[in-house]
């Protein structure tokens, strides 16, 4: 808004209260994002159904076989069964265990390493600390993804995560940019110089003064990454290199090329239905996230 | 011109400019009513977020829609009502009778074409001009507003000129059409105090040759005084008082002119810490108080205050002011 | 002169990236790559035997002597015969690689250029029903993984169990019917889902331009809209675009190739590395990784360059 009305009040920004007043007129921007909430249910949804199967409260009998090959829709089998007569309604919900396992473990390690590589480098900016940390990340960049996934499996040989490291080695690298952009923003600020000036450490600084400035771009670089991870398990499935053992999106959909071109398609349409309404509802809870953590955005 | 000597150039009357927000619409300009005739000078004074910036934006019909919204009221310019002007029209008027020159001459140039190529574009938009009557024209311009090595700069981009070489480029491109009325949005704000000094003297000069008309908007009670004949105090989207500078500065009759005369450092007289400041802050535009605006900050203020808000009235000596007390 | 300096500058700057990458792709793909060892005794064999043949494979060489030695097969393109089918990998990719371009060039363009016009056409109606209706396909469309469209077209364009218009699989340039016939269904998939991502991009880049001051200046001396357009928001928009379509070239190339061309049957460089990852054929995988990375860089360079045509302000230093 060109109008200045912002810029009311007397505009002197105090850290703590930056932070709190952020974190608030987020939370009140978020709650009257219609969509946002919605895909936060959804999603909340999807999270119940993964921790039943954590626990052991349904889908226990994703493996077993227990109809007659490609059964249709029916009371026992909701979905249907596969090609060797397994429900495929109970794999669906097996595999959205899966999806949360995948990504929540490579969201929250990609911001970690994400999160801890930028600052340092953004701290330091102009050093040879982030000179290195620079290049790893053109590098990192510069392999196709699928490349690098099927380098590191290799490399990592039959190791079951082998699918996860790759995921993180290659995208903390945009969480990475995005923090080291707004530490080098926050390194000029008063605060950071008074704690400087009283003679706290640098890491202290870091860890105390500096990322939690940074937590709202940490928390949406998690949405996303979490998004592209479920994303990239499908296609790695796919192609030989993703989910070791258990079951997946990823594999009931290679699972199901060998069944639509026959003419049964349940295998691929619940999968296929499961995952965009997992990824969908993300993706409108990461854009409400957005909105509502950037100042910038006005409604 | 002396047969519309009667009627003002602009005539704005009631103009309310709501801008939408979280918390809903916000007016940011409420109710306000002034005439400028054709030569005229006036200051449009405030401090940040009192609308005064929207008010010139409006005058070209340049707020941004949406968020904002022109929810009622009436621009009046030569005999036309912007409010109702289709688009094509408006744009036939942009720079060429109403020309605007904004603060930031930092940004407010296209960063990858040429001066000249900028230049040009509007000479031959609204002028008709051929592409090389329009460059001798420009060259002619930069030199009117005297930039040095004219012609080299026509060649060069932006960002190879300071800042106030910057802003004198755009007051160039605003005088090229021979505007009636020209609108400077704080021209001198983003630039050091001794260049300050330099472009405010040229638009005076350049004024004063023209012979437009012209709102200047700022926040600088000092700039009104060395430029404009009449000044118009905002606050939170109406007008408090108006009169000829002069006058206005002797005696000030709204409390809150008053406190941003006596804020204004007067190097010799004053040391910087006696300075008064008005006590209290800007009440927020999304929940103003029923009666004055002013009232939280005022040392007059009274029950009535509270409860009424007090029009704009004509007080001796010309002026008007919307004070319930104004100052003797 | 000065940009010939700029240019010589700029490739000199790109020397560690290059070494990097290659660095990388040694390591992972060479160095702890697969080991052929076992392939070629069996599993009963004595320490020297298995000792002779990691001598042959040169397995016991230093490190940087094969690296060099990996750096020498990049510059001449000689990275020896695939494993899997013996073929001279530079045959393979030279026989591949244009076929791979004629599929995925059409697709990569239409969805930038379709891309950009939602975008324009979504920025300028900000936040009214045009708006709302682009950007909530858009969501969908990356939303959707794209495995899943290749799969829903293929089902509904090239089988009786939908419109059965276009072949299932295979290729075949030999003319522009058949050609187009080929690529119809790819390229529709690549463009459905690339829009996703290309509009929400570009939305935000024009957004933000015309957020700028120097739009609402040039709109206060009268310029209409297009010229507008033109002029003020595209031309300085121009940078992030352009790093843009240079930046998802290697991922769209290799990364698009390689799930469609499986899918459809293409004899592309996308299969080649497809069959590479699934039989572990390292020569082939080497050579793809080292090649892609190091002409991944060399186009941001050239990039980086180019900008200098497009955009004034970035200075020569």
């Amino acid at each position: 808004m060109t109008a200045g009305m912002a810029r009311n009040g007397d505009g002197v920004a105090v850290p703590a209260t930056r932070r709190t007043s952020l974190w608030q007129t987020a939370l009140a921007k978020f709650a009257r994002d219609r969509a946002g909430l919605v895909g936060l249910t959804v999603v909340a949804l999807y999270l119940l159904v993964a921790i039943g199967v954590w626990f052991g409260w349904w889908a226990t009998e994703w493996a077993d076989i227990t109809g007659a090959k490609w059964a249709p829709v029916s009371a026992q089998h909701w979905f249907g069964t596969n090609i060797i007569g397994q429900d495929i309604f109970q794999r669906g919900l097996y595999s959205t265990a899966t999806a949360f396992e995948v990504g929540l473990v490579v969201a929250v390690l990609v911001v970690v390493l994400g999160g801890l590589l930028g600052a340092t480098s953004g701290f330091l900016a102009g050093s040879w600390v982030d000179e290195i940390v620079l290049w790893t990340m053109g590098v990192v960049d510069a392999v196709p993804f699928y490349l690098m996934v099927a380098a590191i499996a290799f490399a990592l040989a039959d190791y079951p995560y082998a699918m996860h490291v790759a995921m993180i080695s290659t995208f903390w690298t945009t969480t990475g940019r995005f923090v080291r952009g707004e530490v080098i923003k926050l390194r000029g600020l008063e605060f950071v110089e008074a704690a400087r000036a009283l003679g706290v450490g640098q890491a202290a600084i870091v860890l105390r003064h500096v990322l939690p400035n940074t937590l709202h771009i940490l928390l949406v670089q998690m949405t996303l990454c979490f998004v592209d991870a479920i994303k990239a398990e499908v296609v790695l499935s796919f192609l030989g290199l993703g989910v070791k053992d258990g079951m997946s999106w990823g594999l009931m959909i290679s699972e199901s090329t060998l069944e639509f071109l026959a003419g049964h398609f349940n295998n691929l349409v619940a999968a296929s239905l499961l995952m965009f309404g997992l990824v969908y509802a993300f993706n409108m809870f990461a854009d409400a996230l957005q909105d509502a953590l950037d100042p910038k955005r006005v409604a | 011109m002396a047969g519309v000597a009667d009627e003002p150039l602009l005539s704005v009357r009631d103009l309310a400019i709501e801008f939408d927000t979280l918390d809903g619409p916000v007016r940011a300009v409420d109710g306000v009513s002034f005439d400028l005739r054709c030569g005229e000078t006036v200051g449009l004074v405030g401090e940040s977020g009192c609308g005064k910036t929207v008010t010139g934006l409006s005058l070209l019909r340049l707020v941004p829609e949406p968020p904002g919204r022109y929810a009622g009221g009436s621009i009046r310019f030569g005999g036309r009502e912007l409010l109702a002007l289709p688009e094509a029209e408006l744009r036939a008027l942009r720079g060429r009778d109403v020309a605007m020159v904004f603060q930031e001459p930092m940004t407010a140039l296209n960063p990858v074409f040429t001066i000249g190529s900028q230049l040009t574009e509007v000479l031959r938009r609204h002028r008709g001009l051929g592409r090389r009557e329009a460059r001798v024209q420009a060259l002619a311009l930069l030199e009117r507003v005297h930039i040095p090595e004219a012609a080299r700069r026509l060649d060069e981009y932006p960002h190879q000129l300071s800042g106030g070489q910057r802003q004198r480029v755009m007051i160039a491109m605003a005088l090229s059409c021979g505007p009636r009325l020209l609108v400077a949005d704080e021209p001198t704000t983003a630039l050091d105090v001794t260049t300050q000094a330099e472009v405010l003297a040229e638009i005076r000069r350049l004024q004063g040759e023209l012979g437009m008309a012209m709102i200047l908007v700022t926040h600088d009670l000092g700039v009104v005084a060395e430029t404009c004949a009449r000044a118009i105090v905002m606050y939170c989207g109406v007008i408090v008082e108006t009169n000829a500078t002069a006058a206005l500065f002797a005696q000030p009759r709204h409390p809150y002119t008053l406190g941003l005369l006596q804020s204004v450092p007067r190097v010799r007289e004053t040391r910087l810490a006696e300075l008064p400041v008005i006590p209290g802050r800007v009440p927020d535009l999304r929940s103003l108080p029923p009666g004055c605006r002013f009232a939280d900050r005022c040392p007059r203020v009274s029950e009535r205050c509270r409860a009424e808000e007090p029009a704009l009235t004509p007080i001796a000596g010309g002026g008007q002011v919307a004070c319930h007390h104004p100052q003797p | 002169m000065d940009v010939l300096q700029f240019a010589l500058r700029k490739l000199l700057a790109g020397v560690p990236l290059l070494v990097g990458v290659t660095l990388l792709s040694f390591t992972l793909m060479v160095y702890f790559g697969p080991d052929k060892t076992y392939e070629l005794l069996g599993k009963n064999s004595t320490a020297a035997q298995i000792a002779e043949v990691r001598h042959e494979l040169g397995y016991d060489r230093p490190f940087f002597v094969r690296y060099a030695e990996y750096l020498r097969e990049l510059a001449t393109l000689d990275f020896g015969h695939s494993d899997s089918t013996g073929a001279k990998v530079s045959t393979l990719l030279a026989r591949s690689i244009p076929v791979s371009l004629a599929l995925e060039l059409p697709g990569f363009v239409l969805g930038n250029l379709l891309g950009l016009a939602l975008a324009l056409t979504a920025a300028f109606h900000r936040g009214r029903w045009p708006d709302k209706l682009i950007m909530g396909v858009a969501v969908v469309g990356m939303s959707v993984s794209f495995l899943i469209v290749i799969f829903a077209f293929q089902i509904w364009f090239c089988t009786s169990h939908g419109l059965n218009w276009f072949p299932v699989r295979g290729w075949s340039a030999a003319g522009p019917l058949d050609y187009l016939a080929h690529i119809a269904v790819p390229t529709l998939a690549t463009v459905f889902v690339a829009l996703g991502y290309n509009t929400r991009f570009y939305r935000a880049v024009i957004v933000e331009e015309m957020g700028r001051d120097h739009v609402r200046t040039a709109r206060a001396f009268g310029t209409p809209p297009l010229r507008l357009l033109w002029r003020n928001i595209l031309k300085n928009c121009a940078i992030p675009i352009v790093t843009r379509v240079m930046f998802t070239i290697p991922s769209i190339v290799i990364g698009g190739a390689l799930l469609i061309e499986t899918a459809f049957g293409i004899p592309g460089v996308g299969r080649v590395t497809y069959e590479a990852i699934i039989s572990g054929d390292q020569p082939v995988l080497k050579a793809v990784v080292g090649l892609t990375a190091s002409l991944f860089v060399l186009t941001l360079l050239v990039t980086d360059i180019l900008y200098r045509a497009v955009d004034p302000r970035v200075s020569l230093q």
